[in-house]
């Protein structure tokens, strides 16, 4: 007898599962199979590269309680850190007419630059700015807003404040053609490294001492500190991690689009938001499932209806919010 | 309560209404009121008076920000849009309907009143519920959605391009009648006029607001939520009221921005451009103040106007350095900084740290320190 009620409670969970799934499906209706996979895929890839930027978000304010408005600045610089570094290595022939190797070195190698500049920002940000506004939402909201302005301006003061072309190399473009089926090799690489980065974090936080810190800070900050763990450093750690983790997001979208433009970060930070909302703040597995939400119904209706591609997202926000009004994986405080 | 003796605040709120038409700061409104009255009749420049105006329509729209923020403790990143869609109410009735006349202004603002209304009904009922920082996400993705929609919708906005039109009657830019003391009477002047009828009567609506017992709820969650709750009021309720009544008085101010402008543009009214306008004139006029949207209003559109000289400065001293070129160009960047500074080291604004100066030198005179 008392075995019913669990019984039944696993049903509807599954049920409402499935159901969760089978809404992705219903695109099928008005697009035709080639083209839904082809839109998936696309979606999918979008979803990876969100996800980058909506991990740091999620951890940072599950973390320090802090929510970062500058997070999109961060993309948007890595995207520009990326740009540079193809645009340099371009004058010694490695980008549009180097080798395999030479391509993919490229792309590394911006990869790994916006990543350094990522983290750099975010030391600089934590340490000079956020760290004399902890607890103050109010503040932080405030004060993180100018800051991604000012990062925003610096960038059309450095560069310009018109779209760059990113040169990408040939190996990178293009794409595989699948019984019709057409992938653009980058969305691979995007999917690719998505899920080796939520692998990643999940792994760390799950499996290692410093995952263990960090959950247990999002519990409770006090005791971790009174248990002798300098919450300080872990949790400028923590935000340079997430600064360099959109940046790396960010010089990826550079070359997928192979166009880039100072508002960009703007633009992602929205998408990430909904994102965090969707999955429940301070919840990474919420992030990545609500990164595959939006990144799917932004391609989806971008595709049959292209106005309210964003309008579909804050659709999905709504609806969300009203079901669980703490997101998908999120906990009541 | 008629036969009982009146409690101490009730003595002291006494005291203060038998002053109020004495104190220093009801005749600095007064002056001003007629300052702003008689300047374009006095000195008849169209630079200042086209500066005037709008700081008189920012003022309030700072104003009516600062009861959200400042009073209420919530951040709207939507206060800019809202001001967009009182703006676009206007030119759209005004630009389809031909010929213009008086009634299409009124219906433009109580369409503008209500769209703004129900919008911000809708987000506050969905936000406000979980946790205030939600409010400032949902208010973000809304408002980015309506700029994309402000471009996109080109059918009906017409896009990047804009929409212009032609106010009706005597408010239109062809009217003239005749001179008055060597100043043409034109329909410039009578929109300055109507703007400023319209904006005293919001500001006095908005200090209303705040001094009224609806104010003090606000002011009693913002500072404790907790007791706010526990002494029995709702306070989601209270929230949601103060955030439409704050958005809709900026739609209100859209309204008359663009009638002043005679031309909308997704970026001068629904882009993010003019809310961090906002954002830095409520942060450097003092939050929960009131008062202080004027000044931050004032200071900010001075600045703009002087901004263009500061450039030629700029480029005259420093004729060789392309990077300090591309630093004038981008006066955004030093509002940014000027921003985040004052939040850091200047949290109360001018009203507010001379307000607490005021308080200091009123305890002292007291006795007590």
């Amino acid at each position: 007898m008392d075995l019913a009620p669990d019984a039944g409670q696993a049903g509807r969970r599954w049920a409402a599962r499935l159901a969760a799934v089978s809404i992705w499906l219903l695109p099928l209706l008005a697009i035709d199979p080639t083209t839904y996979l082809v839109l998936t895929v696309a979606g999918l890839a979008m979803g990876m590269l969100l996800f980058l930027t909506a991990a740091g978000l999620t951890v940072i304010f599950g973390l320090m309680d802090v929510l970062n408005l500058a997070h999109g600045a961060f993309f948007a610089w890595g995207a520009y850190a990326g740009f540079a570094v193809l645009n340099a290595l371009n004058g010694l022939g490695w980008v549009e007419t180097g080798t395999l190797g030479q391509g993919i070195l490229s792309v590394l190698l911006a990869l790994l630059a916006a990543l350094a500049i990522g983290g750099v920002l975010g030391l600089f940000l934590e340490r000079v700015i956020i760290q004399r506004v902890y607890g103050d939402h109010l503040k932080q909201i405030l004060i993180t807003m100018g800051a991604s302005m000012v990062l925003a301006e610096v960038i059309k003061v450095l560069w310009s404040p018109n779209n760059q072309t990113v040169l990408v190399p040939l190996s990178f473009t293009g794409s595989y053609d699948i019984m019709d089926v057409v992938i653009n090799k980058f969305r691979v690489v995007a999917i690719v490294v998505g899920l080796a980065v939520y692998a990643g974090v999940m792994a760390v936080m799950q499996k290692t001492k410093l995952g263990i810190i960090i959950r247990a800070g999002v519990e409770n900050r006090e005791v971790v500190q009174t248990l002798g763990y300098n919450i300080n450093r872990i949790f400028t750690g923590v935000f340079m991690a997430g600064a360099a983790l959109a940046a790396v997001g960010g010089s990826m979208w550079g070359i997928f689009r192979e166009q880039i433009t100072p508002a960009m970060g703007d633009e992602n930070l929205i998408f990430a938001l909904i994102v965090v909302i969707i999955g429940g703040m301070g919840s990474v597995t919420g992030s990545f499932l609500g990164a595959c939400m939006v990144g799917l119904a932004f391609n989806y209706v971008a595709y049959l209806v292209p106005k309210l591609a964003l309008g579909a997202n804050i659709l999905i926000m709504v609806v969300i919010l009203f079901i669980k009004p703490w997101g998908l994986m999120g906990r009541e405080q | 309560m008629t036969g009982r003796e009146p409690t101490p605040v009730q003595m002291e709120r006494l005291h203060q209404r038998s002053r109020r038409f004495t104190r220093p700061g009801f005749l600095i409104q007064l002056a001003l009121l007629a300052c702003l009255i008689a300047g374009p009749l006095v000195m008849p420049s169209f630079r200042v008076m086209d500066l005037v105006a709008k700081i008189m329509i920012f003022a309030v729209a700072v104003a009516s920000f600062d009861i959200i923020l400042g009073y209420t403790g919530i951040i709207s990143f939507a206060h800019g849009m809202f001001f967009g869609l009182g703006a676009y109410s206007v030119a759209l009735i005004c630009h389809y309907s031909q010929p213009v006349q008086y009634h299409h202004l009124l219906l433009a603002g109580v369409l503008a009143a209500l769209i703004s209304t129900v919008v911000a009904v809708v987000i506050s009922a969905l936000s406000l519920r979980v946790k205030a920082i939600f409010f400032a996400m949902v208010t973000l993705a809304v408002a980015e959605f309506c700029h994309i929609l402000g471009y996109q919708w080109s059918s009906l906005t017409k896009g990047e391009d804009g929409v212009s039109f032609k106010l009706p009657g005597v408010f239109s830019a062809d009217w003239s009648g005749g001179a008055l003391w060597g100043t043409q009477i034109n329909g410039r002047l009578l929109v300055y006029y109507l703007i400023l009828v319209v904006c005293a009567l919001l500001f006095v609506g908005l200090v209303r607001f705040v001094r009224s017992p609806v104010g003090r709820v606000l002011k009693a969650i913002r500072d404790n939520e907790q007791r706010a709750t526990a002494l029995g009021y709702r306070v989601f309720r209270y929230r949601v009221l103060s955030t439409v009544f704050g958005s809709l008085v900026s739609s209100l101010c859209g309204a008359l921005f663009a009638m002043w402008l005679s031309y909308v543009n997704p970026d001068t009214v629904l882009g993010t451009p003019l809310m961090l306008n906002i954002l830095l004139m409520v942060i450097i006029g003092g939050l929960g103040t009131v008062y202080g949207g004027i000044l931050g209003a004032a200071f900010i559109k001075i600045a703009e106007t002087w901004l263009p000289d500061l450039q030629k400065l700029a480029l005259s001293l420093f004729p060789k350095m392309e990077l300090m070129h591309r630093l004038a160009e981008r006066w955004i960047l030093l509002f940014g900084i000027l921003y985040i500074l004052s939040v850091l080291f200047f949290p109360k604004g001018v009203v507010g740290t001379l307000r607490d100066q005021a308080e200091a030198r009123r305890l002292r005179r007291l006795g007590r320190p």
